[in-house]
């Protein structure tokens, strides 16, 4: 068969080939690239909130729900709902324990009352806390902070010599961790008699369990006091690294559990008027992170009877307006949320109609003579909404952007149509004197569009192929290319400083012969070679670029599961648009008389 | 049986429509061959004569009004496309002025062509080679045309042209385009072929060589004389 033969030709022949698949390859990428970020994108916004409210959420504004406990027990009757757990939600201003005096020393957070059983049950708290166990250099910070606290004991508790040994090495490594790893744990270990080593350990439940600090999170308790557990951002000793996790600056010397923090709240009356602020100072257990940026940035845990108290939800009794001393009768204690989450495969609409009906079975099983009545179903401040509902509010302009991504992609898609039809037209076209001597030698109209067509078919996979490929290394290494291309190593900038003297040489070299090519090539090679210098210098002068900025678009990290679909749907669409592009043009040059073909130049 | 005609052209008008003006090229002008003769027609340069033999050859069309062209008494531009591929694939032999061989495919490719195109032939390949070799090619089989002068792409050409066994060859100025020596050795080819019997329509402005065939007409004014 001649076609296959040409096929092959044309296949190997030159560049233009190679150009072709190149273009599709990249268009094909680009596209994957695109979509797959932004598909990961959207689903980030839509599924975080579930991840951190449950599927449905009952909210009585700033007063709070009474009886929530007899709430939770209807809610979990129903055979739709999976799990509850109630919520004191409020503002509260974080006094933090940075080490370094010039540090910024206070937050505004939001705080979180959470009850422990419960929480993990219906979001996934737990999985979200950062420290699972604690690393070397963070067990030699809680060892440095368990003698300095309990200097006293510690000292008498020890032999003359061992005394001096300690107080040396501890008053070292204070010093020496911040810049490097001492190795202390192991340097006490070793030189303490056995029962002196575990009086040491005995003071810090961390020393021994190393899964304690993740437990700790969990409990929201440390030593047994009540604990915070915080957003990974709202601490500023948390650095990003270039792959994405998480490290602690100088050493984990601001690893947030070793220290306390302390939270002012500011209760509200019944009246909406401000009490007395109340404090509390709470040691750290853990921090955690859910990927949604502002929530990381502000949000902290505490256990929920310390945010009843710090908001006065709390049980009190009332007493009488006249005489103060007569108990009239009991305020129960209050949440201002209770967090639903649906059985398995439960639609969320349906699961809040549910929840809907059970508040409303609550409400009229209240004995009659209740003191203090929940809110009835109709009160405006009693909302009951899904995890989507909650999230429109809160990424509202997000699903703007949704529109406005869509509207892209279309025009992406039909960009890179355009310009595959162009490609396969241009390359078509320029062999239309071709198919003008295969017609005068008696070739089929069929067997010449045949021909274009394989060429097609051959390029349009190779490319798709190949854009595949380079849209999932794209896409899943998208992170790691972000931060390099924000911070990019001196390195590319003297490379391309090499590149470009070089590029001169050649140049002045090729030049003499009275070539204008080389002078063309050799200007325009300069010139790039000189933009990416310049612009990496321009980048490191303004000390990085940030493109994905974490507050602007809420996550903190750059979405990189590819988007199959779309890679498939891309995929194919390239190979017909490539086919299409050939056909066209091919099927023209077939139709008219061959001498017509032959003339073309 | 040599007397028999094997290629007519009856009345062939053909007009080129550029935009709004009309060129009328061709005014009617009837041609016929005998099998086993050489005609050459003769006419200056802008008369016609590559028009008339694309007619003859089934690569362009004549005007409505036309006469026909006869191909052993069957008129070709009125069979189906099929039997115009057949026609221009086997019964005829095609030589272009300016060669018209593929770029990417080699001598000896370009020269079996028609064979795998018309897979009528499984020694295609063989015959090809045959040709070529004959016409002095051996050497230059896997080479690519632009690589050749331009006589070796005539002989080439020739080759691509008879490598289907024609009953005859239509040449439009084959020397046009090459010195005289070159020249020379392409009518040379040509006379042999005419030699073994084939039938051969030559296009040329030059007397001289017109002189190498059998027969001679000449186009002026749209017309055979
Ligand atoms: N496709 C075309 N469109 C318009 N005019 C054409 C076309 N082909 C040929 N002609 C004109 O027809 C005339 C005859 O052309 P041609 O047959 O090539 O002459 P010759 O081969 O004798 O030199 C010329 O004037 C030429 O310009
Ligand atoms: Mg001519």
């Amino acid at each position: 068969m001649y076609q296959s033969k040409l096929t092959i030709r044309y296949l190997t022949s030159r560049f233009i080939p190679l150009i072709a698949v190149a273009a599709v390859a990249l268009c094909v990428a680009l596209v994957i690239v695109v979509v797959s970020v932004m598909t990961g994108f959207l689903n980030m916004v839509q599924s975080s909130g579930r991840t951190l409210m449950g599927d449905v959420v009952v909210t009585y504004g700033l007063s709070g729900v009474p009886h929530y406990e007899r709430l939770m027990d209807t809610l979990i009757s129903h055979e739709s709902v999976a799990a509850v757990t109630p919520i004191v939600d409020g503002w509260g201003l974080l006094r933090m324990p940075y080490p370094d005096r010039d540090a910024k020393q206070s937050e505004t957070v939001q705080v979180w009352g959470i009850d422990p059983h419960s929480f993990p049950e219906v979001t996934q708290f737990a999985e979200s806390l950062q420290w699972k166990t604690v690393s070397e250099n963070q067990r030699d910070w809680i060892l440095i902070d368990a003698i300095q606290e309990h200097e006293h004991d510690v000292l008498t508790q020890l032999n003359e010599e061992d005394r001096e040994f300690v107080i040396e090495h501890v008053n070292n490594a204070a010093r020496t961790l911040n810049f490097e790893p001492v190795g202390l744990y192991d340097t006490i270990r070793n030189k303490l008699p056995e029962e002196d080593w575990a009086y040491i350990l005995a003071l810090d439940s961390r020393l021994t369990q190393d899964g304690d600090v993740l437990a700790q999170g969990l409990s929201l308790e440390r030593n047994g006091k009540p604990a915070i557990v915080s957003g990974l951002h709202v601490s500023e000793g948390n650095e990003r690294q270039e792959d994405g996790s998480y490290q602690v600056i100088r050493n984990d010397y601001w690893w947030l559990p070793r220290y306390s923090g302390t939270l002012t709240m500011l209760p509200v009356d019944a009246q909406g008027g401000i009490i007395e602020p109340e404090s509390i100072v709470m040691p750290f257990a853990n921090e955690f992170m859910s990927g949604v940026y502002i929530i990381d940035d502000t949000r902290i845990f505490v256990p929920l009877h310390v945010a009843q108290q710090l908001l006065h939800l709390d049980e009190a009794e009332i007493v009488d307006e006249d005489d103060p001393t007569e108990v009239v009768g009991v305020d129960p204690a209050r949440v201002t949320s209770v967090l639903v989450r649906g059985e398995e495969g439960v639609d969320t609409n349906e699961l809040r109609a549910n929840v809907q009906s059970s508040y409303l079975k609550f409400y009229d099983e209240m004995p009659i003579g209740t003191f203090v009545m929940p809110p009835p179903l109709g009160d405006p401040g009693l909302v009951i909404q899904t995890w989507e509902d909650q999230q429109r509010s809160f990424t509202g302009p997000v699903e703007k952007e949704r529109e406005l991504m869509r509207t892209l992609f279309s025009i992406i898609y039909l960009v890179v149509a355009a310009l595959i039809l162009s490609i396969f037209w241009s390359i078509v076209f320029e062999k239309t004197k071709d198919i003008g001597i295969l017609r005068s030698i008696g070739a089929s109209r069929i067997s010449v569009v045949w021909v274009f067509l394989q060429f097609a078919l051959v390029i349009g996979v190779a490319g798709a192929t190949l854009g595949t490929l380079l849209g999932w290394l794209i896409t899943t290494n998208i992170n790691a290319i972000h931060e390099a291309l924000g911070n990019p190593p001196i390195s590319i900038a003297i490379v391309a400083i090499i590149l470009g003297c070089l590029t001169i040489a050649w140049m002045i070299k090729r030049s003499r012969t009275g070539d204008f090519l080389p002078i063309v090539l050799g200007t325009l090679g300069t010139i790039l070679f000189a933009c990416i210098a310049l612009v990496v210098f321009d980048i490191r002068a303004m000390g990085g670029l940030v493109i994905w900025d974490a507050s602007v678009y809420y996550f903190s990290h750059i979405p990189n599961d590819v988007d199959w679909n779309a890679a498939i749907v891309t995929s194919i669409g390239a190979v017909v648009f490539c086919l299409i592009g050939a056909a066209i043009p091919s099927a023209k040059a077939a139709d008219i008389d061959p001498v017509k073909a032959l003339r073309h130049e | 049986m040599s007397d028999a005609i094997l290629l007519q052209g009856c009345d062939l008008r053909k007009t080129y429509v550029l935009g709004r003006a009309e060129v009328p090229v061709l005014h009617g002008a009837s041609i016929s061959v005998e099998e086993g003769s050489w005609v050459s027609i003769l006419g200056s340069s802008g008369s016609g004569k590559s028009t008339l033999l694309h007619l003859l050859g089934g690569l362009d069309r004549p005007d409505a009004d036309s006469g026909q062209v006869l191909y052993r008494g069957q008129s070709v531009w009125e069979q189906s496309q099929r039997a115009i591929n057949v026609y221009r694939n086997n019964d005829i032999g095609f030589v272009f002025q300016f060669y018209h061989l593929l770029p990417e495919l080699t001598v000896l490719e370009n020269a079996s062509l028609p064979a795998m195109i018309g897979e009528t032939n499984e020694s295609g390949l063989e015959r090809a080679e045959t040709l070529l070799t004959q016409f002095g090619l051996g050497h230059r089989l896997h080479h690519k045309p632009r690589e050749l002068s331009g006589g070796e792409r005539q002989r080439t050409a020739i080759a691509r042209a008879l490598v289907n066994e024609p009953s005859m060859l239509l040449a439009d100025e084959p020397t046009g385009n090459l010195d005289e020596e070159t020249g020379g050795e392409i009518l040379g080819v040509l006379k042999e072929l005419h030699q073994d019997g084939l039938a051969i329509v030559m296009v040329t402005h030059d007397p001289s060589i017109a002189a190498q065939g059998t027969e001679t007409v000449h186009l002026r004014r749209g017309l055979i004389e």
